[in-house]
């Protein structure tokens, strides 16, 4: 299997000079104090035109009720996160999501590398499929078509493919004004998009919740047994190394 | 000479007991319960499991093997643990000591080198692996050889013949 031997992401600031060299121009004619790629974010352009936060995540798969709340943190260029999708959360929502054993909530982190350039343009497709109700379908599409749209940012057609014809109209409304490239990320910061969207919000808050972890590589997940954090872990696991975890702790009290 | 056999005597005691410590909080470190959950069989299996989530980011071993792995590694931690710190039979216990360390740290190097953010799994869950946690293992493997040779060492000159002092041999 390919993706096994691929690592996850991590951090290298290296290769974030060029972008950051383009956002820099951009946050200095705001008059930000902060530096072009670490800008801190509260004082980013795009913090002011995101929308309010949202209180319930909006990317999600079963019922806020389940005891059991698997949180993941991906970005949709990132091989290991692919490979973590199809073969172990596709399952997971298939069979636990939909018994109300787990509630699944899908955060953004888009990272600001130049091999990764379209991840922040591919979340906000998946958020404003999710603003309509069709974030599934969007995820899907990113993550089994994504070695054919990270070659040119051509995500739009898959996500066109993936919806009903008046679904992806409602979605493409959405979309005007989110011009490519959108946001990245790194650990501790939020990277604004050269043109941000009203969509970056979602993004944005997300990116900020991986930063409390903090969040040190892609995939990362959050799994908490009513209500009560049992762990953090990064990396691929396996749909039955998992259900196995799952079903010990289900039959805790 | 004989200030020298005993200074190394404490080192090799010093060397396994610290050995033994590193074993024993390593099992109780994956088998311990997670969050505000108490001490119980259920508890220690949510933990195992954990354990086998982390074996299995190592992408190495299938299904069946990762349970092995997660179910049987940490008991044999303790028994190890254990064992070294009795001192009983300690060219055996060291030995195995060391090619268990060998097995850790080369598992290690191969994550590390591929690329993988993974949790080493080492003492319990949240643990990254860098070179920060390679230079550790790295130590726990020399003490674990200085220890084995400490131990065939000792091992030699106690089986060696003693040589009566040549008075006594004269009267």
């Amino acid at each position: 299997m390919e993706s096994r031997l691929k690592g996850s992401w991590r951090p290298r600031k290296g290769l974030l000079r060029p972008g950051a060299l383009a956002l820099a121009g951009c946050v200095m004619t705001l008059g930000a104090n902060a530096g072009p790629v670490r800008t801190p974010v509260s004082k980013t352009r795009s913090a002011q035109a995101a929308k309010p936060a949202q209180s319930v995540p909006l990317k999600t798969y079963g019922s806020k009720s389940a005891p059991i709340t698997f949180e993941v943190f991906t970005d949709y260029e990132c091989p290991t996160c692919r490979t973590l999708y199809q073969q172990t959360l596709r399952p997971m929502i298939s069979e636990y999501a939909a018994a109300g054993k787990v509630y699944v909530i899908h955060r953004d982190y888009p990272i600001a590398r130049p091999d990764h350039k379209y991840s922040g343009q591919a979340s906000r497709w998946a958020n404003a499929a999710a603003e309509i109700g069709q974030f599934g379908k969007a995820e899907a599409a990113l993550y089994d078509y994504q070695t054919s749209w990270e070659q040119d940012g051509s995500m739009e057609k898959y996500i066109a493919a993936a919806l009903s014809r008046s679904d992806f109209e409602r979605v493409r409304k959405r979309m005007s004004g989110c011009q490519s490239p959108g946001p990245g990320g790194l650990p501790g910061t939020f990277v604004p998009a050269p043109h941000p969207c009203s969509l970056d919000g979602y993004i944005q808050q997300d990116v900020e919740l991986a930063n409390q972890l903090p969040l040190k590589a892609t995939p990362t997940f959050v799994i908490s047994y009513k209500g009560r954090r049992i762990t953090t872990a990064t990396g691929y696991v396996s749909w039955p190394v998992l259900k196995q975890f799952f079903d010990n702790l289900l039959r805790q009290p | 000479m004989k200030s020298q056999t005993s200074a190394g005597r404490i080192l090799l005691i010093i060397g396994r007991v610290v050995l033994a410590a590193i074993f024993i909080y390593a099992a109780y470190g994956k088998m311990k319960p997670q969050g505000s959950m108490g001490w119980s069989v259920g508890s220690v299996r949510v933990s195992l499991s954990m354990f086998a989530m982390e074996v299995d980011s190592y992408q190495l071993l299938p299904t069946w093997g990762v349970n092995l792995v997660a179910h049987a590694l940490p008991p044999f931690e303790l028994f190890l643990g254990l064992w070294l710190l009795s001192g009983i039979a300690l060219r055996y216990s060291s030995v195995i000591t060391t090619a268990l360390l060998a097995v850790f740290f080369g598992l290690l190097i191969r994550a590390y080198a591929m690329g993988q953010q993974i949790s080493c799994g080492c003492f319990g869950p949240g643990e990254q692996i860098g070179p920060k946690r390679l230079l550790i293992e790295g130590g726990f493997f020399a003490l674990a050889v200085a220890v084995t040779i400490g131990a065939f060492l000792v091992h030699r000159r106690r089986s060696m013949p003693v040589s009566a002092p040549s008075a006594v041999e004269t009267r």
